[in-house]
């Protein structure tokens, strides 16, 4: 696994921001089934304030859990934006995408998109979780949530922390296509290679779908 | 899996997605102080084409901040035992 999970504070002394990473057990409730044979799979990797959550994840993403961490007697509204793994690229048949990070640092860069943005729109709370290792198609590879007293706020507020997160949360998806040897790093800002020799260019990701509850 | 304590000496660098794949490693430990300005240089020696295909469109980070490529000598920083660098190529979140 290509992925640095910080699971003991100890581990990386040398590493100042893990010293508020907190590794704790998993504790969305029904998400164990998809783990991957790495043994820090199902642990969770976060950091939570008041008002925000953030966290990568190797299990599946959960929209009630991630919902009630925004959730406030003083919003009017709650805008969830899913990030969904596509079947393809280009028209290229995708069997297979993964994720990895650099934990310690990706984590630190939501905090701070999501401490921006929770000024800057006023709003409520704001979570952001994104999932990593081996994401089948269709699943959620990250979900984002923001609640504010009123709608609007809350819609731009969770379309810039995708856009904020897309651009710098240090996390890369590698993309394995059916018929065709080795795989593709992805690159979202645009024309960037950041792929292997001989892997071709590539554009942007994944399907998205969002949900609104206006209460 | 989280980084070892690099050998007395050394810096532990991590390569992430292209880094990774063309090193081959998530990780190796390299002999420290090692001027910032002659780590690009260093890894071109033991990876042939690194710079090209991947350097120059990462970034560095020491101890999780970002810096600087130094433009001149007087300017440099100078990677210490035991900090950990990492090479971050584009990233690809979301």
């Amino acid at each position: 696994m290509a992925t640095k999970q910080p699971t003991q504070n100890d581990e990386c002394p040398q590493a100042p921001a893990q010293a508020e990473v907190q590794a704790q057990q998993q504790p969305q409730p029904q998400s164990s089934s998809s783990s991957s044979s790495s043994s820090s799979s199902s642990d969770p990797t976060e950091i939570s304030e008041p008002n925000i959550y953030v966290a990568l994840t190797h299990d599946h993403l959960n929209y009630q859990t991630t919902i009630d961490r925004v959730r406030s007697p003083e919003a009017g509204a709650i805008v969830v934006f899913a990030g969904t793994t596509r079947n393809n690229f280009n028209s290229l048949p995708v069997k297979h995408l993964s994720y990895t990070s650099y934990a310690p640092l990706a984590l630190g860069t939501m905090l701070t998109i999501c401490r921006s943005i929770l000024v800057k729109h006023g709003l409520k709370g704001i979570a952001m979780v994104h999932r990593l290792g081996v994401v089948p198609i269709g699943e959620e590879s990250i979900l984002i949530a923001v609640s504010s007293p009123h709608r609007q706020a809350a819609w731009r507020a969770g379309e810039e922390a995708l856009e904020e997160c897309k651009a710098k949360v240090e996390v890369w998806k590698r993309e394995e296509f059916a018929g065709e040897g080795g795989g593709v790093w992805r690159a979202n800002r645009d024309g960037a290679v950041g792929v292997r020799v001989d892997e071709p260019k590539i554009g942007d990701g994944e399907g998205d779908k969002k949900e609104e509850s206006n209460k | 899996m989280s980084a070892p304590k690099p050998p007395a000496g050394h810096f532990n660098i991590l390569y992430f997605a292209s880094a990774s794949s063309h090193t081959g490693k998530d990780m190796e430990a390299l002999p420290a102080p090692l001027p910032l300005r002659k780590l690009f240089d260093t890894l071109e020696e033991r990876y042939q084409g690194i710079r090209e295909t991947v350097l120059d469109h990462s970034l560095v980070t020491i101890n999780l901040s970002y810096v600087d490529m130094p433009s001149s000598e007087d300017e440099d920083v100078v990677i210490q035992e035991g900090d950990e660098v990492a090479i971050i190529p584009p990233v690809s979140s979301g």
